[in-house]
Order: C-alpha cells, then structure tokens, then sequence
C-alpha cells in the first residue's frame, strides 16, 4: 500500500515537471485552454466521485462551482486571504452548502436529487443579482496574484496554468487516495446493493451525504479556479450549460475512471470546438450547419458512450486486457 | 495489485502525455506587442459575438454588417494603403466561450478588437486578458454599460453607445416635459442593467409608482409577462416604461396588449429593434405609439446621407440581410473604427491608437447624432438620443418630425438639446 | 380584490402547462424508470412539425393532432431504438442508476442542434386558433384569455382521457401492471415491451400538446420550450414523479407559487421560487406529494 503512495507521488511530480517543462515553450491561447482543461479536471472529479462511485446524481455542480467562486472572490475582497487560501476557503464554503443540501439530499434518491440540484442550479444565478454584496451581472474583480519572485518575472497566463494544473493534481491525488480508501469502497457497495452494505456495518445515509459534501467542495474548488483564469467572478460564468457539460464530460470518458477519466473528459470538452471549427472549415459545411455541429457531435458521442462504453472507454479497454491476461496468465494458476 | 496499480500508473502517464503533446506547440517569436496585427497591407481585427443560440436574435447580424463595411472600404484601396481583415468568433453569448474566443484571437494576433457584445463577457474578457496592464484596444464595444466609458479601470476600452443612466435621463425628462402628474411605473432587468436604468430615472427626478425587475437567464421567460402588465396595471400606471432586452419587450407588449391594457409604453433602446420584435410576434398595430429612442437615425430615413450610403454598402456587401436597426449599429461602427483608424496615420500602433481616439475622437464623424465624447479623461462615446414615435407601420417617427437630440452625461449633468450640427457623409465614406 | 383574481388566473393557466408537461414527465418515468430530460426537445421537435402543418394547411386543428402523433413518433422511436437497448446494456456497473438520464441529456442535445440545422434559430409564429385577448368583466379587462381556456380545457381532457384510460380499459391496466411488476406482468402474458413503447408514445403526444398550446401568443425556437422542462420536472417531482394526480397539483402549485410571488414579492424571483417550493416539500415528503407510499426502491 505504501508502495503505490509513493509511486502515485512519484508520478505526479514527473508530471507536474513536464508540464512546467512545456508551459514555456507554448503559446496563450493553449496555456488558457490547460487551465480550462485543469479546471474541468477537478469538476469532472466532482462528478465522477459523486455518480461514478456513490450512485447519487447531480445536475447542479455548476452551482456549486458559482459558490465556490464567489466564496474565493468575498474572502480575498474582504477578508484580504492571500489567493491560496481563498481557494481552501472556496472549497470549504462549497462544501458547507453540499452539507445543507446533502442533509436535504440523502433521503432523495435519483430522480428526486436530480430535480432539486437542477432547480439550484437554475436558481443561482439569479441570486447574484438579489444582493448587492455579489456585485450583480459584473460581477466582483478577483486578483490572481503574481509568480513568486524567484520564478522570476512570470506571464500572467503561464501563472494561471501553473496554479490551475497543481490544483488539479494535488485534486487528482488526494481523490484517487479518497476513493480507493475505505470510504471510496464503501460508496461502491452501496451504490451495488444499499441494503447488503448496511447489513455490513456501512451507514448508507452517512456515507452518501459525506460523498455530496466532498462533491460539493471539490466542485467549489473548480470555481474558485476557473474564476481565477477569468479574473472576475459573475454569475453568467455558471449557466445550466455548464453542469450539463461536466456530466458529459464525466460520462464520456467513463464515468468511474478518475484518471485518465476526468483528463479526457476534459480535452474532449475544450478540444471539441477546436477540433469542429477544423472540420468545418475542411470540408466547407455552410453556416447553419457548422454552427450547430459541435453540440450535434458531442450528444451524438454522449449517447454513444452511455450505450456502447455504459463504464467507460477505459473501462472497456482495462476489461479487455483483463481479460487476455487472465487468458495468458490462466495456465499458471 | 502491483501489477494492476503499475499498468494504470502507465495509462496515465500516456494520457498525461497525451495532453501535454496537444498542449505542445511552438511559440510564435515574440514582437514588440505596440504592432501586433498591422502589417504594410494588412490590419487584423476581430470580434466575439453569439451568432448562434438563444441568446443570438437579431445580435447575429451586427458583426457581419461591420464587416460588409470594411468589405467595401477593402475594395476601394483601403486605409493608408492597409485592407482591414475582421476576424468573428462565435461565443453563443457565454461568458466562458467569449473568453476563450478572445484569446484565441489575441493569438491569432490581432490588432485589437472592435465592437465586442455584451456586458459581462466584455468585462470577463478585459479581467482574463488583463487589457489593462496588456493595453490591447477593445474599440466601441457593443453594450451601454457605463463603466467601460471609465478611463482608470479600462484603460484601452472605448465605449460608443451612450450609457443606459443617460438614456434613462433623458426619457426621465421627457415624462416629467409631456406627461406631468401621470403615474410611472417601470419593468425592467433585475441586473445592473437595469439598475443603471432604473438610476438615471431617479437621477432625473422620477417618481415610481411601480417598479417590476424580470430576472434574466439567457433571456426572459415570456410566460411570466401576464404577471408584469398585472402589477403595472393594478398600481394604475399610465406611463409605462420597458427597460430591458427584446425577448422582454416583445413578452411585456404582447402581454399588455392581450390584456388590452393601454399606457403610454416608453421603450429602453436595447430592445426596441422593430425586425426582431416584429419576428417575435410585436406587430405595428401593436407598438403604434411606443416612444423610444435612438442616436442614430431612424433605417428607414432615405434622406439621410448615412442611412443612404450602408442601405447601398447593405445590398452590395451584405446581401439578403434586411436593413434594420443592428445592421446599421454594426455598420456604424465600422465606421467609427475606420475614421479612428485614419485619423492614427501611417505609422498605426496599438498606443497610437488609444491616444488619437483620446485627443482627436471628439471629431470623428459618423451617423451619430451627436458627436463622439472622447478626451484623455474620458472614454464615453455619443452622449445623446433623439426620441421618437412608432407610427402604425413600425416607423419611428421623430418627435418634432425632424431629430431633436438630448444629450447628458453619465453623473449629475443636466439634460439639454444638443446644438450639434451633423456634417453630411464625405468621400462616399471610404477614408482616403 | 382584482390583482387576487389576476394572480389566481394566471397562476391557473400556467400551472395547467406545467401540469401538462409534468404528466408527460410521469407517464415515462411510470412506464419505464426513465426522467425524460429529452421531453423539452421531443415537444419542440413536434410543435415544429405542427408549425409545418399550419403554414401549409392554415388550420390550428389539423396541425394539434398532426403534432400529437409525430411527438408519439418520435417519443416510440427513442424508446425503442435508444432507451431499451439502453436498459438492457447498462443495466449495472457505475453508470446503471443514471445511464437512462445522461442518455436523454444527449438526444436533447440532438434535437437541439438537429432542429436548429433544419428549422434555423429564427423564431417561428403561431396564430392562436382563438382569441388571446383578455376577458372583460365589468370595467375590468383581466389576463385571462380564451386561449387561457383552450390551453386549461384542454389539459383537463387529456388529464381525464388518461385516467380514464389507465383506470378502466384493459391495455391502461396492464401499462400500470408492467410499470409496478414488469417480471410479473411477462409471466401474465403482458407484452411488456410493447406496453412501455405506448407509454413513451402517450407522453411523446402529451408534450406535443403543450408545445402547439404554449407556442401561439408567443414564439417557437429550438430553446422556446427548454425553460417548462425545468418547471415541468419540477412539478412531477413535488407531486411524486409516479401519479399522474400529482402532476396535476404539483402543476398547479408551481403555477400558484410563481403567479403570487411575481405580483406579491417581487417579479425578480421567478427562477428561485421552483428550487424554494421544490425543496420545502421534499424536506416534508422527500418523495413528492404523492409518491413513495409504495415498497418499491428505484
């Protein structure tokens, strides 16, 4: 067990290296879209945590996202919070929320869930523009600060992805230690069968509103990054688009694999525009048409993957070789 | 276990690999940034604006509009020898996709951006791109929030339209002129739009007897529109003011007409274009007698040189789009932004520009009213309206029959009619 | 005296919307365990269609059951090409509880874009077959119209058809067999299959119908309808997601809440109110008004 920490450790530092490596040798609009893709990496996490591994289904993250952010912004507007911290504060403040609602939450099941975290996230908004401590439609400022000096005089978007992509690994590591803990194998035999994981000591209500809160929390941290790429936080940021878009990106690429999961998710999230824009311009697709492939594409992918890959792409692939292996290897046995 | 852990350390690791090969590309070399975009032949401009969704209606037509403009100024020989290529990116009217969208054309290596929609995806944009410290112009961006008209925080931002408080100010003067001692209630956006709105109406010294904030999503729900008319109705309001977006406008005059309830309805100018209220289902019959305003002239006024020059520049460059009031805001801008263009000479560099927007703006020409205010204090654009009356074909018919233009400011200033003279179209607009 | 009838009017003729398409939310969820996210997109789809049949026909009444049976159609076709092989192919692992949502997010998706590439995102109009003008009582002119009637009128039929359906004739019963016990039901002789297919259809033609009764008196796009998807889903979940009654009242009470916060509270609220009402219910009866009496776990 201690083995696979320190590799898991390993590994993300030689990521994290390579990705410092190249965030100088690439351009801004590729070091905005990294911290677009870290930033989907942590929500995508909040997803696949919550559905992927407790069962419990959220069409509201994106609220909790917006809670987050705007914990961020009034943390460093007035309490003065170095940025850091105003991201542990996003993530608590979220988390409290998830707890309100998750207390709520735990005696609904599916449809129910789903219903109320849709209406939250249609609701919040506009809540914004209800007190004017939120700063309205333009929203409040947020300063995202400045390299430490020893790195030297850093460009304002390399900055952005450095933090967002340790946000995201530091996420990533804690999460997949979070789910293969005792705690990830519980949400796993409830989401199997509540009533045999009772029966094996496990508190099924417990343990589901804990996966929501740490859902919400992780979403909040989400926010507070994505509001420090965009340096303001507002409430048009977090449209009803956006938590449909994590669950796409969540289910795409399986909805229970962490990683590599939520990473090609991700890039299929921020890629896919890039990758249409290309394809139409190839192949001359007029106006009308080009301007509504993109969604046509991902919903046609969306319904493919819940179909053909209902665990993953991943999943798929792991079972697969699984299953060679267990053909090689059965003789030995 | 090991086994399993080490094969889904390598998954990763490919995947992570993955991405950072997507991530990986070379770096253009970086130039000094005062010239980025301007070429001996070439000025590279662009535009984010939704030309797709909910949200897109009748905004979809300004930025091709602008470019039909340069179209034609391209095909006449240009600016000081340079075309002006406008590059429009599609952000469907999202605050992340506008984002995105900028930057993308900050690394295509643009000059600088013109006519940019909507308040908070500009106000997103100039934190994400920090266009203070970067000082890349974002030229006549397409809303009437007052504070991109504020120097110290925008620095490189231009605002065009006059602010929605002044607008306010001057209908709030007209109604204390025409309709004293009449009840006036308002529905408006329950966002700093319309709270800007709402501001100027009491600034002017409004009293209201009603006031209906909608909350805005994307756009409206139509169906909570009975809901409004009731309120305004039931508090006897005889002057009705709608301050708010199209699909409202159109939701709240269907609805009042449906309840055959009959005020005065002054129209905020956001959401007063006849076309799209007209495809919303608002017929003429029922926005006969509306009041609103505009800085421009009315689409439909052939003796005006302006309206008389896009009208052509409309059917040669941007064929089978009806003319209507954001093809010519679009064209207008166009130019604006060529005249700004001319006026920097040759030599046309980022800062240059900012500061011959700042020193000779006030002299710009275009189909405003009212002349541009710009100064090294202040980014305000046009500081007036004329208002006018639908008549029973969707025409708007200026007040006294010829325009008489307000003009105010975004503070306390008082409202006066303006005394500008505006000098005809010359050099069939191509800025030789 | 006359704002109290004006909200409940409105508040009358919005909630028979929300109630209509709250049904058509049930009937699926009832018939096979699914929350039809794509409803939104399968009603605009057919109003569509029904927009086709008007400008060529010019006849409201052709073009409501013309848009009636494609919504059927189209709702068939999911069901039986996309939602079953679903069920039976996702039938377990992470994804099983809420494979059936994700895959409707993704044929709302579809339509959205499909629809936008056929019929562009330009409005659409509909004339109203009958007059959309207030009625006058007195001196009083209040917001409540003839088309109000037709849409409340209507909704009350359809709602009476169905009882009277699922109540008293045979293929109403064994849809209700096959919802409470598909294992049973196949044993009896049910063709559970084809039971479920009628119940998406059933739902498909509902939606239709709030889409061709909304449209008239205000405009169709390919987004038009998406914001009944959220009230109406609502209002399904405040009555119980399972009884076509709770529809109905949790219609009604969506429709009242936000007709009297609008005009008593403040007009800015309308998007908070459905997550208040929604949440004060559920903390009550965590499984709507009218649902989970039963032993059944979804």
């Amino acid at each position: 067990m201690h083995s696979t920490h320190r590799r898991r450790l390993i590994l993300f530092i030689v990521v994290g290296a390579v990705l410092f490596y190249f965030s100088s040798r690439v351009g801004i609009l590729r070091l905005y879209q990294g911290s677009t893709v870290s930033m989907y990496v942590i929500a995508i996490g909040s997803i696949i945590l919550l559905t992927g591994y407790s069962g419990q289904i959220s069409l509201g993250n994106g609220a909790f996202m917006a809670i987050g952010a705007y914990v961020a912004v009034l943390s460093q507007l007035y309490l003065d919070l170095p940025f850091f911290l105003t991201f542990f504060v996003a993530v608590l403040g979220a988390a409290l929320a998830g707890l309100v609602l998750g207390i709520a939450a735990a005696r609904l099941t599916g449809p129910y869930l789903a219903g109320a975290t849709l209406a939250l996230a249609v609701a919040l908004p506009s809540i914004a523009n209800l007190f004017p401590v939120l700063g309205g439609e333009q929203g409040l400022g947020y300063d995202s600060g400045n390299a430490p000096s020893l790195f030297g005089e850093v460009a304002r978007f390399k900055w952005l992805f450095w933090i967002s992509s340790l946000a995201a690994l530091i996420t990533c590591l804690l999460l997949q230690n979070i789910l293969k803990s005792r705690y990830g194998r519980a949400w796993k035999s409830i989401r199997s069968n509540s009533v045999a994981a009772e029966l094996t000591g496990i508190n099924a209500a417990k343990s589901k509103v804990l996966a929501f809160v740490l859902s919400a929390g992780i979403a909040g941290l989400a926010g507070a990054v994505l509001t420090m790429s965009l340096g303001t936080v507002s409430p048009s940021a977090f449209p009803l688009s956006l938590s449909f878009a994590l669950i796409t990106g969540a289910v795409i690429a399986g909805i229970s694999s962490l990683l590599p999961g939520s990473l090609v998710g991700a890039v299929v999230l921020v890629g896919m525009s890039q990758l249409v824009g290309a394809l139409t311009t190839r192949f001359e697709i007029g106006d009308v048409l080009a301007q509504n492939l993109k969604e046509l594409i991902v919903s046609a992918l969306l319904i493919l993957a819940v179909v053909f890959t209902p665990n993953g792409p991943g999943e798929k692939i792991r079972e697969m070789r699984d299953h060679r292996k267990h053909h090689s290897h059965g003789g030995h046995r | 276990m090991m086994r399993l852990n080490r094969s889904k350390n390598a998954l990763t690791l490919t995947a992570l690999a993955a991405t950072v090969a997507m991530v990986a590309t070379v770096v253009p070399a970086q130039a000094s940034t005062d010239k980025v975009g301007v070429t001996s032949n070439l000025i590279k401009l662009g535009i984010s604006q939704p030309t797709d969704g909910p949200a897109s209606a009748g905004y979809n037509k300004v930025a091709p509009a602008m470019k039909a403009y340069f179209d034609y100024i391209n095909a006449n020989g240009g600016i000081n020898g340079r075309k002006i290529q406008l590059t429009i990116e599609n952000d469907g009217y999202l605050v992340q996709n506008a984002v995105n969208k900028s930057i993308k054309l900050v690394d295509d290596g643009i000059f600088a951006f013109v006519g940019s929609l909507g308040t908070a995806n500009n106000l997103n944009v100039a934190s994400a791109l920090d266009l203070k410290n970067t000082k890349i112009p974002s030229l006549f961006v397409n809303t009437g929030f007052s504070g991109f008209a504020v120097k110290k925080d925008h620095p490189s931002m231009f605002a065009l339209f006059p602010s929605y408080y002044m607008e306010t100010k001057i209908i709030g003067e007209y109604i204390k002129k025409n309709y004293p001692n009449k009840k006036v209630g308002i529905i408006y956006q329950a966002d700093d739009f319309g709270d800007d709105g709402l501001a100027g109406l009491k600034q002017a010294g409004i009293t209201l007897v009603k006031e209906v904030p909608y909350a805005s999503l994307s756009q409206a729900d139509p169906r909570s529109a009975p809901a409004w008319i009731t309120q305004l109705s039931s508090a006897g309001v005889e002057v009705a003011i709608m301050f708010g977006v199209t699909s409202a406008t159109g939701a709240a005059l269907g609805a009042a007409a449906r309840a055959q309830y009959k005020p005065q309805w002054i129209l905020g100018s956001v959401g007063s274009d006849v076309t799209t209220l007209n495809a919303l289902g608002i017929s003429n019959p029922i926005l006969n007698g509306a009041i609103t305003g505009s800085f421009l002239p009315a689409t439909t006024d052939l003796t005006d040189s302006y309206i008389k020059l896009f009208r052509e520049v409309n059917t040669k460059y941007n064929p089978g789009v009806a003319f209507d009031s954001n093809v010519l805001a679009g064209m207008n801008t166009a130019f604006v932004t060529a005249a700004a263009i001319k006026a920097a000479g040759p030599n046309l560099t980022r800062s240059g520009l900012i500061r011959t927007i700042e020193t000779k703006g006030k002299s710009f020409l275009s189909a405003s009213l009212t002349p541009p205010t710009y100064s090294t204090t202040s980014h305000a654009g046009y500081a007036g309206f004329w208002l006018g009356t639908f008549n029973s074909s969707g025409v708007l018919v200026p007040e006294t029959g010829k325009y008489k233009v307000y003009t105010t400011d975004s503070a306390k200033g008082k409202v006066v009619v303006s005394t500008y003279k505006r000098p005809e179209v010359s050099g069939k607009g191509l800025f030789k | 005296m006359e704002k109290l009838i004006s909200a409940s009017l409105i508040g009358l003729s919005q909630g028979a919307i929300f109630a209509l398409m709250a049904l058509a939310l049930v009937l699926v969820f009832r018939s096979t365990r699914v929350v039809n996210f794509a409803q939104a997109g399968q009603a605009m789809v057919s109003t569509y269609i029904g927009w086709e049949v008007v400008t060529r026909t010019e006849n409201y009444w052709i073009a409501l059951p013309a848009a009636a049976l494609a919504g059927a159609l189209l709702a068939a076709i999911i069901e039986t090409f996309l939602m079953r092989p679903l069920a039976k192919r996702a039938s377990h692992g992470a994804i099983a509880p809420v494979a059936s949502i994700i895959a409707s997010l993704g044929v709302l998706g579809v339509l959205h874009s499909g629809a936008a590439m056929i019929w562009t995102t330009e409005q659409k109009l509909f004339e109203s077959p009958v007059s959309v003008n207030g009625i006058e009582i007195g001196s009083t002119v209040y917001p409540f119209s003839q088309a109000d009637m037709l849409i409340i009128s209507t909704v009350v039929i359809v709602m009476l058809t169905f009882a009277f359906f699922f109540q008293r004739t045979s293929l109403g019963l064994s849809l209700r067999a096959a919802a409470f016990q598909p294992e049973i039901s196949r044993l009896a002789g049910v063709r559970v299959d084809r039971v479920r297919t009628i119940g998406w259809a059933l739902s498909g033609a509902a939606g239709a119908v709030v889409g061709v009764l909304v449209t008239p008196g205000n405009y169709l796009s390919p987004f038009s309808l998406d914001i009944l998807l959220v009230y109406g889903f609502v209002a399904a979940v405040i009555g119980g997601l399972e009884s076509p009654q709770g529809a109905a009242l949790g219609g009604l009470i969506l429709g009242m809440s936000l007709s009297f916060t609008s005009i008593y509270v403040s007009s800015g609220l309308t998007f908070i109110v459905p997550f208040i009402v929604l949440l004060l219910i559920l903390l009550v009866k965590p499984k709507g008004i009218f649902g989970g009496g039963s032993s059944r776990n979804a």
